[in-house]
C-alpha cells in the first residue's frame, strides 16, 4: 500500500512540485497551504506521515504541530524548515515531531525519512525512538533526538 | 554620550541580526523551490527514459519558475547588500520615502508571518539628513512592537509629512492597535536611538497614529 503523506507549506508552488515528486516515488500525497487547512484535513482523514513547514503565516509550524499532536498524539510528523536551529528542533521534538529536516532537502533523504517514520510503530520517530508528544524529554529518547539534530549541529547551529 | 553610542551600537547589532536572519530565510525558500524544480526536471527526464514522453509545456513552466525564483533571490540579495552597506554609512541626505520603502521591504516577510499588511502612503518625497541605518532601526522597533500588539489582518500605513524644520514619520495603525501603549514601548526600547537622532515619539490616539518627529538636518 502506498504511504499516505500530508504536506503542509504556505508556498503553493513548493507544495505542488514536492507533491508531484513524492507521487512519482509512489506516495499518495495531499497538500495543505495553511495550518488551518491541514487541521481540517487531519480531522477528516488519517495520514501515515505529515511533513510540516516550521515557518508559516497565521499559525506557525510549532503551533500547528501542537494542535496536530493534540488531535492524535501518535501522529508521525516530520518538520521541514528553511532554518532549523538546534533549540527549535529540540523544542519541536519535545512537542512530538519525529524528525527535523532542513530545506533545500534532498528528495532521496526525504523519501527515506518518510518511509522510516511511516514503517515505525505509531509514535516512534525516524530515529527509532518513541516519545510522548509533550512533557519533559524522556530518558533514552535523548540519543535519538541528538541523531536527528546531528545535521543541524554540523551546520553550526 | 559614549554610553549612548554603545547602546545605539548594541541595538544596531540586534537589528542587523534580525534582518539578516529573516533575509537568509527568504533566500533559503527561493533555493528550496529552485532545488525542487531542478529535481523535478531530473524526474521527468528519468521518466522519459522509461517511455513517458516529455511535455514541452511542462518543461517551459518549470524553466519559467526557476527564472522567476532566481530573479526573486537576486532582488533579495540586492536588498541585503543595500542594507549591509547602510550599516556603515555616514550621515547622508536622502529621501525619507526611500528609508520607509527599505524598512518595509526588510520587514515584509515578518509582517506576513504575523498577518500584518504594510503600506506606504502616497506623498511627496522629503529630503532629510540622517543616518539611515539608525532611523531604519528605530522604525523596525516600531514595527516589531506593532507585530506583537497586532492581531491577524491588521494594517500599518507608513508616511511622512513636513512640519516647519521637522519631518514627521507617521505609522497609521488600524484601531485595534493601541498607539499609546506602542508609544511607551517604543520610547523605552528605542530610547538611545531617539536621543541619538534627536527625535520625539508621540502617540496620536485620535488619528490612530504613532508620530516620530525628527529634524530635517542631523544634529551632531
Amino acid at each position: 500500500m502506498a504511504v499516505t503523506v500530508l504536506l503542509i507549506d504556505d508556498d503553493r508552488e513548493f507544495l505542488d512540485i514536492l507533491a508531484e515528486r513524492l507521487t512519482i516515488r509512489g506516495m499518495e500525497v495531499t497538500s495543505a497551504a495553511s495550518g488551518r487547512a491541514a487541521l481540517d484535513l487531519v480531522r477528516a482523514a488519517r495520514f501515515n506521515v505529515i511533513v510540516l513547514d516550521l515557518q508559516m503565516p497565521e499559525m506557525d509550524g510549532l503551533q500547528v504541530l501542537e494542535r496536530l499532536v493534540a488531535l492524535d498524539p501518535a501522529q508521525r510528523i516530520i518538520l521541514l524548515t528553511g532554518h532549523a536551529t538546534v533549540s527549535r528542533g529540540v523544542h519541536a521534538m519535545k512537542l512530538g515531531a519525529a524528525d527535523v529536516l532542513e530545506k533545500p532537502v534532498d528528495i532521496r533523504e526525504l523519501v527515506e525519512r518518510i518511509k522510516t517514520v511511516a514503517s515505525a510503530p505509531r509514535g516512534v520517530g525516524a530515529n527509532g525512538q518513541a516519545g510522548q508528544p509533550s512533557g519533559p524529554l524522556q530518558k533514552g529518547r535523548g540519543q535519538g533526538l541528538l541523531q536527528a539534530l546531528r545535521g543541524l549541529f554540523k551546520s553550526g547551529r | 554620550m559614549s554610553s549612548y553610542h554603545g547602546k545605539v551600537d548594541s541595538l544596531g547589532l540586534s537589528f542587523f541580526g534580525s534582518m539578516t536572519a529573516s533575509i537568509s530565510h527568504e533566500i533559503k525558500n527561493a533555493l528550496a523551490i529552485i532545488n525542487e524544480n531542478a529535481g523535478l526536471l531530473g524526474d521527468l527526464v528519468a521518466l522519459s527514459e522509461k517511455g513517458r514522453p516529455l511535455d514541452p509545456e511542462r518543461l517551459q513552466t518549470i524553466s519559467d519558475s526557476i527564472r522567476r525564483r532566481v530573479q526573486g533571490a537576486d532582488d533579495i540579495v540586492r536588498r541585503l547588500n543595500r542594507f549591509a552597506h547602510s550599516a556603515n554609512q555616514p550621515v547622508v541626505t536622502t529621501g525619507i520615502r526611500d528609508i520607509l520603502a527599505c524598512t518595509v521591504a526588510l520587514s515584509e516577510r515578518l509582517a506576513t508571518m504575523k498577518g500584518v499588511r504594510l503600506l506606504i502612503a502616497a506623498g511627496e518625497e522629503i529630503e532629510v539628513q540622517t543616518l539611515p541605518f539608525v532611523l531604519e532601526n528605530l522604525l523596525w522597533i516600531c514595527l516589531k512592537n506593532i507585530f506583537l500588539l497586532a492581531g491577524e489582518g491588521q494594517q500599518v500605513v507608513l508616511g511622512a509629512v513636513r512640519e516647519e524644520s521637522d519631518v514627521v514619520v507617521t505609522l497609521h495603525c488600524t484601531p485595534e492597535i493601541p498607539v499609546e501603549q506602542l508609544e511607551t514601548t517604543v520610547a523605552t526600547e528605542g530610547q538611545p536611538l531617539i536621543f541619538f537622532l534627536r527625535m520625539q515619539v508621540r502617540a496620536d490616539p485620535h488619528n490612530g497614529r504613532l508620530c516620530l518627529h525628527m529634524p530635517l538636518r542631523f544634529i551632531e
